[in-house]
């Protein structure tokens, strides 16, 4: 919203503040200045829009002025003069319901003589971004800039019979002023005449019965409308007009009479000879004022941090229009104007920010709290996510965080099915409509987009998992190499026995598309699959291998250890020897190690893979040392040679054959 | 030649030897054939018993004189060449150091997780609890409960992308304020980082997705003169350095008084400069008491409790410390970048 310097001065007695100096005190005090632009003679104050949001007065001159007026100790003058406009009504005026539309003003002229607006009119409404048009609708919008209230000229030669504020109805079609046509429905409210719609209620006015160099008589509407409902109509019709916009924030319907009163003034300047026909229709079903607000000065002192006078806090509130009484002792009681009561304020707490914006919070000295020393809950998955994080980049891994959208084709390539994600209404490109459900597709758009400038790398990231039924944090840690990637596969599983001791790994049931067909496994603790530790099919690579993990990071953190809990140390000396199983070649290494521990039994400590040897006829010599011992005593090399006999013969009774 | 002579000619020979021997083996052999039980000098020893007493005394002590010697030289000689070789071994393994180590070097952690995890610590060095919520949120959670009803020009303020199941992606972190209530109550003070999202154009300054921290201190009374308390510590921390506030009134339907904070420009000390626009000020976070109604939607009577609540862009602080003039690094996952961290 723009503010003329120029105009201000004309509301706010003896205004000599310098425009920047202003824009700064309003900055402080009321809403965010975003800069002074100097035009031709005044000076334009840049208001931002989202700080008016909760202030409809602001959205005018006027109550900018109050204001300034408030902030400077000066008078604030009113540039509506109050005119006798009573008589017999003009023109008829029905509201069906009156939560929608809570007063319909009206005036009817005759006499009207349209044309340019005079230099001065043309010039300030252009001053504050407004174009000029004529000057009847010029008249309407210098209004609206000054008391915020948005009005409407008809030409009243073409409505026909009274004015009827109604939903409109299902598929009724209006031609607007901007050369659009609009279908309504029953939840846009519109304002009609005996044939049909001639405007959208506080959006836009209809083309055919807009005022024209012909216009002679008119309806100038004034009326008050229902904020959310004129802010439906626009988001669905995707039409943000001047009037909309006020609207939206809920204007004072006490301000109809006083527009209409500005209006008749400035009218008599630029369409001379005007006359008004009879008096002013007014329909308002007249609503019980608010209730005082009671505001205990304690109360008051507290929630802002500093004692504050009473008397302070009164001139300031009667600064701003409140009127203030003194029920009991350091008890106000607080009655709210008009057009501070639609939305603004309705509550003490509001009464705080008046107060504690006016006296300036500079004022106010920084405290800290006396509370009672407490222990702060805990946290223990993001502890857990931390840790993961801070290993991660210990062992060289960098963390990447990538967007939460992906592609169906995308999703398609990680043999997920599109229809079993969540889906983005609104995409900020259609091809980003879904919410991953993996964090691969963005770990490998990752590696793709490294690859170029880097021969090796590793990079992880931790983020959500999105599905229909919740979020899950996942762990994703790639390698990527020029060349074969089997290094990285078995760094990433380090990596993984790293972050949750006791992982397994298994080749898994059914390989996904994009894994390498012989270098996939599952990762697993116990009989949780907790993810996947793969090398990306080289078919995915434009150069280069790359390997992944993927875990589950909410089962990791169930199956964290347990405190350890202290055990003696062995006070009897261990044995070991040495086995080596002949075995097929593609044999587990891993499984051969189980089979080899299962049969080891109780006293087995410890268990090492030692070598793994190709012989010429293809199979595989694997060599492992067995550690056995008991707890209580030393074994004897007969019990020693027991084990070992076992552990032969029941490698051999499973068909592997031993070189002893 | 007397017997005299014979000893010191051998002695002198061996001595000889010994100088030329330049192996372990060497000096070995020159051992045996002086010192051996059937060196030159124990042959020497057997033919004294044919000396009269006399001589015989003199010239064991001359032998005994020249064995001590001789051994004496062999043990010299012996750790003179160990030493050789030793210092030859040591030579050898010569080793350029200024090699690449082998093994990982250390990766990275994301400058936003940077700036959140120290953060983080402070708040929780303050006694502040840290909460998480779900980036898919509901409507009611990340606007109604926040005193945003359905029709308010507020939510014009966030773009928010919406889902087909009718949820929405959280617009801010604030959802937390009344997730962290509902599930811990008051007394509370709590934060909340976390990734949001908006739906805007992506430009150097815009991003869709981006990072943000939410705070709120519930109580009895608590006041502007603490969160401005608590604003100060939390920016003298970040900037390591006593950092000028002042707050001025901003509108955020959550809270009542709503404040913009700003800082003073740290880069013109308030001078003016392109950085701050030259207003000498930069708007660096949005808070204020929380609104009662809030309160209420999260099950809390606001006639007992209070609070204030703010919220700090991670991402834009990120920028502010290290510099960094384009926000779609950060989720570009370009490892140019993520690497200088």
């Amino acid at each position: 919203m723009k503010f003329s310097y120029n105009w201000l001065r004309e509301l706010v007695d003896g205004l000599d503040t310098p425009p920047r100096e202003l824009a700064r005190l309003i900055t402080l005090k009321t809403a965010e200045c975003e800069g002074v632009e100097e035009t031709g003679g005044d000076s334009i104050v840049d208001v931002d829009n989202k700080s008016l949001t909760h202030r409809p007065d602001l959205w005018g001159h006027h109550g900018m002025a109050r204001e300034v007026a408030a902030i400077l100790g000066k008078r604030l003058l009113d540039p509506v003069k109050a005119r006798d406009i009573a008589g017999p009504q003009a023109i008829g005026v029905q509201i069906e319901d009156y939560s929608l539309c809570p007063r319909y003003s009206a005036l009817v002229f005759d006499n009207v003589t349209v044309r340019p607006s005079p230099a001065w009119m043309a010039q300030r409404l252009e001053s504050v971004g407004l174009n000029a048009i004529n000057n009847i609708v010029d008249v309407t919008n210098l209004v609206m800039a000054e008391l915020a209230q948005p009005m409407h000229a008809f030409d009243a030669a073409k409505l026909k019979g009274g004015i009827v504020v109604r939903p409109a109805g299902l598929g009724e079609r209006i031609d607007a002023l901007n050369g659009e046509g609009y279908d309504l429905d029953p939840s846009n409210l519109v304002i009609a005449d005996a044939s049909g719609a001639v405007a959208i209620a506080g959006v836009i006015g209809g083309a055919l019965s807009a005022i024209s160099e012909g216009t002679t008589r008119m309806v100038l509407e004034s009326a008050n409308f229902n904020a959310s409902s004129v802010r439906k109509t626009s988001s669905r019709l995707k039409l943000r007009t001047d009037a909309s916009m006020r609207f939206e924030k809920a204007q004072d319907p006490v301000n109809t009479i006083r527009g209409l009163e500005r209006a008749l003034e400035l009218l008599e300047q630029v369409s001379s000879g005007i006359r008004l026909v009879d008096g002013v229709a007014d329909a308002y079903r007249p609503l019980p004022p608010p209730p005082p607000i009671v505001l205990p000065l304690d109360w008051l002192d507290r929630k802002l941090g500093r004692a504050i006078p009473a008397s302070e806090v009164r001139s300031i509130l009667e600064s701003l229009n409140f009127q203030v009484t003194e029920t009991d002792p350091r008890i106000f009681s607080v009655c709210v104007p008009s057009w501070r009561a639609t939305k603004d304020i309705s509550m003490k707490d509001d009464l705080v920010e008046e107060i504690g914006r006016m006296v300036g919070y500079d004022t106010i000295v920084p405290v800290a709290p006396l509370a009672p020393a407490r222990v702060p809950h805990t946290n223990p998955t993001r502890d857990f996510h931390d840790r993961v994080r801070e290993m991660a980049a210990a062992q060289g891994f960098t963390e990447v965080k990538n967007y939460s959208f992906v592609s169906e084709e995308m999703a398609r390539a990680f043999s997920l099915d599109p229809a079993a994600h969540v889906e983005v209404a609104n995409p900020i490109a259609a091809d980003q409509n879904l919410l991953r459900r993996s964090l691969l597709p963005g770990i490998w758009k990752n590696i793709r987009d490294n690859s170029r400038n880097f021969d090796s790398f590793c990079l992880f990231e931790i983020g959500r998992e999105i599905a229909p039924e919740g979020e899950t944090p996942h762990f994703a840690a790639a390698i990527y190499f020029k060349d074969d990637g089997a290094v990285g596969l078995f760094e990433l599983r380090r990596l993984a026995e790293w972050l949750l001791p006791g992982v397994r790994v298994r080749p898994p049931v059914s390989p996904k598309s994009y894994d390498h067909p012989r270098r996939a496994v599952e990762v697993r603790h116990g009989e949780t699959v907790i993810g996947r530790l793969f090398e990306f099919h080289p078919r995915l690579m434009e150069s280069g291998r790359a390997a992944a993990l993927d875990l589950d990071l909410a089962l990791m953190e169930r199956l964290q250890p347990p405190m350890p809990s202290y055990e003696p140390l062995r006070r009897f000396p261990s044995s070991a020897f040495d086995l080596s199983v002949v075995a097929p070649p593609r044999a587990l290494i891993g499984d051969v190690e189980a089979d080899l521990s299962r049969h080891a039994g109780a006293d087995l400590l410890s268990i090492a893979f030692l070598r793994d040897f190709t012989l010429d006829d293809g199979r595989r010599s694997l060599s492992y040392r067995l550690t056995v011992g008991a707890s209580n005593r030393t074994l004897t090399s007969e019990e020693v040679n027991a084990i070992r006999a076992r552990v032969i013969e029941g490698m051999q009774q499973a068909g592997f054959e031993l070189r002893v | 030649m007397d017997l005299d002579q014979t000893i010191s000619a051998l002695h002198s020979a061996f001595v000889a030897q010994l100088d030329r021997a330049s192996t372990l083996e060497a000096i070995e052999a020159v051992r045996v054939e002086a010192l051996g039980r059937k060196g030159k000098l124990s042959e020497i020893s057997k033919n004294f018993g044919k000396l009269p007493p006399e001589e015989r005394k003199t010239a064991g002590a001359r032998l005994n004189q020249v064995k001590q010697d001789l051994e004496a030289r062999l043990e010299a000689r012996k750790a003179d060449l160990q030493s050789t070789a030793l210092d030859a071994q040591l030579e050898s393994e010569w080793l350029d150091l200024t090699a690449p180590a082998p093994g990982p070097r250390p990766g990275s952690l994301h400058p936003v997780t940077q700036v959140q995890r120290e953060i983080e610590d402070l708040f929780v060095s303050l006694g502040f609890t840290v909460l998480d919520g779900p980036e898919v949120e509901t409507e009611f959670y990340n606007f109604d409960a926040l005193n945003i009803p359905a029709d308010h020009p507020a939510r014009d303020m966030q773009d928010t992308f919406w889902l087909k199941d009718g949820r929405l992606l959280r617009t801010h972190t604030s959802p937390v304020q009344v997730r962290g209530l509902e599930k811990l109550g008051p007394p509370l003070k709590m934060i909340a980082p976390g990734r949001v999202f908006r739906n805007e154009e992506v430009d150097p300054s815009h991003e869709h997705t981006f990072y943000q921290l939410e705070g709120m201190m519930v109580d009895r009374d608590v006041s502007v003169a603490h969160l401005i308390y608590f604003m100060k510590t939390l920016l003298s921390a970040v900037f390591h350095r006593d950092v000028t506030v002042r707050l001025r009134p901003g509108f955020f339907p959550f809270v009542e008084p709503g404040f913009e904070l700003d800082i003073q420009c740290i880069i013109c000390a308030g001078k003016g400069c392109p950085v701050c626009k030259q207003s000498g000020w930069v708007e660096l976070l949005p808070c204020g008491l929380v609104n009662p109604a809030v309160l209420r939607y999260s099950g809390v009577d606001p006639e007992q409790w209070n609070g204030f609540a703010f919220g700090l862009g991670l991402t834009r602080l990120a920028m502010m410390r290290y510099g960094i003039d384009d926000i779609r690094l950060f989720s570009s996952g370009d490892l140019r970048f993520l690497r200088q961290f």
